[in-house]
């Protein structure tokens, strides 16, 4: 292969990183206009219903009318802020996605892979990469200081991230207020991808309810939140879709998805209702399983998986799926052998990342490829091997090199004997 | 390169850009309907009829209240409605970026990946980063990671090292090599057995320094004397060639030693020094994340193409020995010489190592043992020699019952340039 790059090569990694400014550029504006969608469709019924009452009584009542007329002056007002605030929100969002467009765009410039532009460039994705990893293992210090340090802040997702960190902070406290606000305000877009999330928060609700013996209150609760998901007619738990906000005119969604009696949430429901009648220190099996801990763990993975697909982000570090693929390209069974190891292959390394290639399968070769030791370049018919009296062979290239600067003497690497140029004999190579 | 070679790199520099141009285009319709959104929406709240109506000071009359009320209702619902369609144009503006970019990358790119692959491997993974950023340079962002982490703080000598490297980095850019020198100086017989010659290029670049920055005759010639001595034997072509420069000091441009003058020569000697510096230390001379990095991303499109096929066939790939397929490498990501059996296209192993017949063509054991069916003449698959597998086996353990183990793996096809050389032919590559 030519040491060409190709826009597939050198982009494979950037979706979420241009779709990350435009989902949140997305919600800053659907949550202003929500708001005032909202309250748009409350004042009309309210307006409605005084022109009922009107027509009933044929009598005005003068302080409705003036309630009504500040409704839509507050209205007005806060939906104007809102807006604005938006907007300005929006601008940020804005201004980092063109940053990351600009910073595409400059592989334009890039010649070949031998063009310091294309390090430069290359680097910055690796810094952008690991990044991407710190922020999602938690180590956020780091992950600052490097895109501060490498001036990389408007293309990484540190604020993203940030929220993230917050809601799982409190969910391994134990809370789910956080996560349920959440939830809240990505109603439509968690419908969209079938989560059950809020449910599942929802249950471990009632359960840390029953562990602190709050029984009545653990009933009111469960009374409250999920009458949405019971169908009294159908025996089952159902995702209730409401009212779709996004488009505009009341339209209700028919195809409520009922939820069969032997479907996981439908078990889940019931175990949780029978947590009510049993104590947190039972032996008894299922409700045993609700009280574990683990639970919370599971909680926070279900939480990452819905937030990185809600916001476009890959389910795995980037980290981890471009070194996957680069460790399995660049391994062979030699970088395990202790004679043939190369120190310049990262798969050589025995206590890095030799140890993580270890179990990744290698790469494919029909072809057979000389490296020569001295310039790392491959042997072919223009830069043909050269074997030297001891037997070692290297590039012409190499050895033409070093005789030039050295009174047309070679000096073999591995054993340090030195040779006259000329006592090197061409191979062939058909 | 070959002539389609170029035309390939000149293709897929077209496609790169259209790419970027047309996320570029979409980009900036959202940018536009993003400056007139707000502002539009605002305007519209503002010049509603709904200000005037509820301003109005509403008399008691039931009928004028009727009228009002009315009024003020369809205002509400034009108002509400025009928001409405500003605001589904602008989030149909982003879909179609949105839909430029689902176009370009169509896959998910963890179907690549193995998700448990590296699981139980964080504290290696994180020793990874660590050393990546002391190769850089980044010692306070290491602090901060081990605080982050709660790693063992393994890496002290190793800073010292990098940090020593960076300082003489740092000093070759402000075209000062005292500090390099002094390091070549001290590792004269290593770097002279890697066949190195870094510490003559550090003196032969101080020379030019004098001849071509400072003009300065005597320096330099004084410069030389006191230098060039150790370096006669290795380097005296070089050395007189420097020499004849000094009659050239004030017109070097148009003598035939203009190349004396290039500036490339100090970003070479970084990257010389870097590389000699590093591999002393047994290291390579770019931080190896970086390079798996880098070719992970170039082998990613391949392995995602791959991977879709598979999945499609239910057929488990991440847990094999060997990609199905082969990834393309550039000529700088392959540091292992491979030999590929030309019969049988596979690779070479311990148990089925590369054999060569004695008219020189390599090929891999198996491939032999099919060929001569285990007994008797056959003819070399290659050229019109006939050999007997005995020769072969006996070829086999003089040359490569040593080398099979070793690096010598021979590529493609070798013969000797003559027979003479066969007597040399314990080969390593
Ligand atoms: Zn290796
Ligand atoms: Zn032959």
């Amino acid at each position: 292969m030519a040491d060409r790059f190709d826009s597939d090569s050198l982009l494979a990694l950037e979706k979420a990183f241009l779709k990350v400014p435009l989902v949140q550029l997305r919600g800053s504006t659907s949550k202003a206009y929500k708001n005032f969608e909202k309250e748009s469709k409350h004042l009309q019924t309210q307006i409605k219903q005084l022109q009922n009452e009107i027509a009933l009584n044929n009598k005005v009542d003068a302080d409705k009318i003036r309630e009504i007329h500040e409704n839509i002056e507050k209205w007005l007002g806060s939906s104007k802020l809102e807006f604005l605030e938006a907007h300005r929100e929006g601008q940020k969002h804005v201004a980092r996605g063109r940053q990351r467009v600009d910073h595409l765009s400059e592989v334009s410039l890039i010649t070949n892979i031998y063009d310091p532009k294309y390090k430069e460039w290359t680097g910055k994705r690796a810094d952008r990469v690991i990044v991407d990893y710190l922020l999602r293992e938690g180590f956020r210090d780091t992950a600052i200081q490097l895109a501060r340090e490498s001036d990389i802040e408007s293309l990484v997702d540190i604020d993203l991230f940030t929220e993230a960190h917050v809601i799982e902070q409190a969910l391994r406290k134990n809370r789910c207020t956080e996560a349920l606000r959440w939830c809240n305000e990505n109603k439509s877009s968690l419908r969209k991808i079938n989560s059950t999330l809020e449910f599942i928060l929802r249950v471990q609700e009632v359960i840390e309810l029953c562990r602190e013996n709050k029984r009545e209150e653990a009933l009111k609760y469960s009374k409250e939140h999920f009458k949405a998901y019971i169908d009294v007619n159908k025996k089952g738990v159902q995702d209730v879709k409401k009212t779709d906000s996004q488009s505009g005119p009341i339209r209700r969604r028919d195809n409520v998805k009922t939820i069969s009696s032997d479907d996981p949430l439908y078990k889940q429901y019931l175990q949780m209702m029978g947590a009510l009648a049993f104590p947190p220190n039972t032996t008894c099996k299922p409700y045993k399983a609700l009280y574990d801990p683990i639970r919370w763990e599971r909680l926070i993975a279900r939480f990452r998986i819905d937030f990185y697909e809600l916001n476009a982000l890959p389910s795995q570090p980037l980290l981890n799926v471009t070194l996957q693929a680069g460790l399995s390209a660049l391994k062979t069974p030699m970088c395990y052998q202790h004679e043939n190891k190369n120190i310049d292959c990262p798969v050589c390394s025995p206590d890095t990342l030799g140890t993580l290639a270890k179990d990744l399968p290698m790469n494919h070769h029909v072809n057979s490829t000389l490296v020569c030791r001295i310039s790392k370049k491959i042997m072919n018919e223009d830069n043909y091997p050269m074997i030297l009296p001891n037997g070692c062979a290297y590039s012409r290239d190499a050895l033409a090199e070093m005789a030039s600067k050295n009174d047309d003497k070679v000096t073999c690497p591995r054993t340090g004997e030195v040779y006259e140029f000329s006592k090197c004999k061409k191979l062939y190579i058909l | 390169m070959p002539q389609s070679d170029c035309l390939d790199v000149v293709l897929y520099k077209d496609r790169a850009m259209d790419v970027i141009n047309s996320a570029q285009t979409e980009y900036k319709k959202i940018e536009t309907k993003h400056i007139d959104f707000f502002p539009k929406i605002i305007e519209k709240m503002q010049t509603s009829t709904l200000n005037q109506q509820i301003t109005q000071d509403s008399t008691n009359e039931v009928e004028t209240v009727k009228l009002n009320l009315m009024e003020i209702l369809r205002s509400i619902e034009l108002l509400t409605s025009q928001v409405n369609d500003d605001h589904k144009e602008f989030q149909k503006t982003i879909s179609r970026y949105e839909k430029v970019i689902d176009k370009k990358w169509k896959q998910d790119i963890t179907i690549a990946s193995n998700p448990d692959a590296f699981v139980d491997k964080e504290p290696v993974l994180q020793r990874t980063i660590a050393l990546h950023f002391i190769r850089q340079g980044k010692f306070k962002l290491v602090d901060t990671f081990m605080q982050d982490t709660q790693l063992m703080d393994f890496t002290t000598d190793l800073q010292e090292q990098f940090d020593h490297m960076y300082e003489i980095l740092d000093a070759i850019n402000n075209f000062n090599l005292e500090l390099a020198l002094e390091w070549a100086k001290s590792k004269r017989k290593e770097l002279e057995q890697r066949g190195s010659s870094l510490e003559f290029d550090l003196h032969r670049l101080h020379y030019i320094k004098y001849l071509v920055k400072q003009q300065d005759r005597k320096g330099a010639l004084n410069y030389a004397r006191l230098n060039f001595n150790d370096f006669q034997t290795r380097h005296m072509h070089e050395i007189r060639r420097l020499m004849c420069a000094i009659l050239y000091i004030d017109r070097l441009e148009s003598s035939p030693y203009a190349d004396l003058t290039s500036n490339d020569a100090w970003t070479d000697i970084q990257t010389t020094f870097t590389r000699d510096f590093c591999n002393l230390l047994k290291m390579s001379c770019d931080s190896p994340l970086y390079t798996s990095l880098t070719v992970g991303s170039t082998a990613l499109p391949t392995i995602i193409k791959m991977a879709t096929i598979m999945k499609e066939k239910k057929n488990e790939w991440s847990q094999q020995d060997e990609l199905p397929v082969e990834v393309p490498l550039t000529d700088d990501m392959r540091f292992h010489s491979i030999f590929a059996c030309p019969v049988s296209k596979e690779q070479s192993s311990e148990d089925n190592p590369p054999m060569m017949m004695p008219c020189g063509h390599v090929i891999c054991k198996e491939s032999l043992n099919k060929l001569s069916k285990g007994n008797g003449r056959f003819k070399c698959p290659y050229c019109p020699s006939e050999s007997t597998s005995n020769q072969a086996v006996k070829t086999y353990r003089t040359v490569f019952s040593r080398m099979a183990t070793r690096d010598v793996i021979l590529g493609l096809i070798i013969v000797a340039a003559d027979a003479e050389i066969l007597t040399y032919f314990d080969m390593k590559f």
